[in-house]
């Protein structure tokens, strides 16, 4: 998963369910230095009863939001729905030559 | 000239006596011994003892047990039964030098706490046996089911003779088991029947859904909400539980522990077989005391009620005794004025 783009991370799942397998794989795909070179990861976490469906919303670094509800995606959609703007930005960042 | 040392041909060659001219002294039928003696008589009327097929510390295992995956198997196991309070963490990437200065901040705070508990004439002091464990996922949470669902019924030493039944042929007590990992009477966790248990799917734990992805324990060898306050306080610090300060513990804001703890999240906790989620383990952490706080509330309680109880029950008894008194009372007197009316009479 390109993470290098992103600005923001805002996660929100009940670790109880079944369905926050995800929200919690995409959290341990942020890399270790991520947070440090300017990622800002917030998770909150629902009490045990709570039916809320898991989110996860994104900021990337041209300014576009997302928002996903990820209690009804696999991973590898989740990382494909970020990869697929991540890669737009990358295309971008090389034609401008940087 | 013949030669100075005499040639004796027949010493010369080689010794191989006929059959026919072996010396009759050798076969005497009084002195002949049978291959394979009587059994003494003792084991013709009891049965022998039973011989231990295996080392008394490894029993037959389902999966080979030299491997690294059965001994953490083991090791969760144990874990796990002697452990009556688990905290359940995700790590996400912490470096090796964040999870060190994380596992130095806990081990610090510890070690102050049993310090106090000692100036404070308290006993039960954990702090080395408190620490935080990365976990294989997995295998944690089969060992789990292990736990939950294989209850060995019977022992695999009842067959066996008292061992100071004067008719016991041994003293040593040996559980009569095959050397082979089929039977069914084993009892430790690593056994096939504790496997078939626990690869019953249709049985659920409460922690399933916590069990993925990359996980850390912290055990706590007895429930002490004391040092649950400490590590919350360390690893998940909260508003109940708030972190040292900079000013106390300026080592716990350095950048690298600081950059650990935020990668570490609190999921849940299991308290005696129970599973609670993060307020729930903050409420076990607040119980004042401990476990001694609460047995005082307790008694407090039932001191009271006690009180209370006797009072009524005594107040019935005195009401009858005053009255059977009074009555008492009253015949004396007129049992003794008849007396003095008889005596003037």
């Amino acid at each position: 998963m390109i993470t290098r783009f992103l600005t923001d991370v805002r996660i929100k799942f009940n670790p109880f369910s079944i369905r926050s397998k995800p929200a919690r794989i995409f959290l341990s795909l942020i890399p270790p230095n991520a947070r440090a070179s300017g990622l800002v990861v917030a998770t909150q976490m629902l009490p045990r009863t709570s039916k809320e469906p898991a989110t996860l919303g994104l900021k990337f670094k041209d300014g576009k939001e997302m928002n996903l509800e990820i209690s009804k995606m696999r991973i590898t959609d989740i990382m494909e729905e970020v990869d697929r703007h991540s890669r737009q930005l990358a295309r971008k960042e090389e034609l401008a030559g940087n | 000239m013949p030669p100075r040392i005499p040639l004796r041909p027949r010493a010369l060659r080689l010794h191989a006596p006929h059959p026919s001219c072996t010396p009759l002294g050798a076969t005497y039928a009084s002195l002949a011994t049978a291959t394979t003696p009587a059994p003494p008589i003792d084991q013709t009327i009891r049965s022998v003892p039973p011989v231990l097929r295996y080392p008394p510390s490894q029993p037959p295992s389902h999966k080979p047990p030299e491997v690294r995956k059965t001994q953490l198997h083991r090791q969760y196991q144990s874990l796990l039964k002697s452990s009556p309070l688990i905290l359940l963490f995700q790590h996400n990437n912490i470096k090796a030098v964040e999870l060190m200065g994380i596992r130095r901040e806990l081990a610090l705070a510890l070690r102050k706490l049993d310090n106090e508990r000692v100036s404070n004439g308290q006993e039960d002091l954990y702090a080395d046996q408190i620490r935080l464990q990365i976990i294989q996922t997995g295998i944690f949470a089969s060992s789990l089911r292990v736990v939950e669902f294989f209850d060995p019924e019977g022992d695999v030493l009842d067959h066996a003779q008292h061992p100071t039944d004067p008719a016991t042929p041994t003293s040593a007590q040996i559980p009569q088991t095959t050397n082979s990992p089929d039977d069914k009477r084993f009892t430790h966790g690593l056994s096939r029947r504790a496997w078939q248990a626990a690869s019953n799917r249709k049985l659920k734990t409460e922690l399933d859904p916590l069990l993925s992805g990359p996980l850390a324990i912290v055990a706590f060898p007895a429930v002490s909400p004391q040092y649950l306050k400490i590590v919350l306080s360390i690893l998940a610090p909260s508003k109940e539980f708030p972190a040292p300060k900079r000013k106390v513990n300026p080592d716990y804001h350095e950048p690298a522990v600081q950059a650990g703890l935020q990668k570490l999240m609190f999921l849940g906790a299991r308290v005696e077989g129970k599973v609670f989620d993060s307020d729930g383990a903050k409420w076990v952490g607040g119980i004042e005391g401990g476990i001694d706080g609460l047995r005082a509330q307790l008694v407090h309680a039932l001191q009271g009620v006690g009180a209370n109880l006797a009072g009524a029950l005594e107040g019935a008894g005195r009401s009858l005794w005053v009255t059977v008194e009074s009555r008492r009372m009253d015949m004396e007197e007129k049992e003794g004025g008849g007396k003095k009316e008889e005596e003037s009479v």
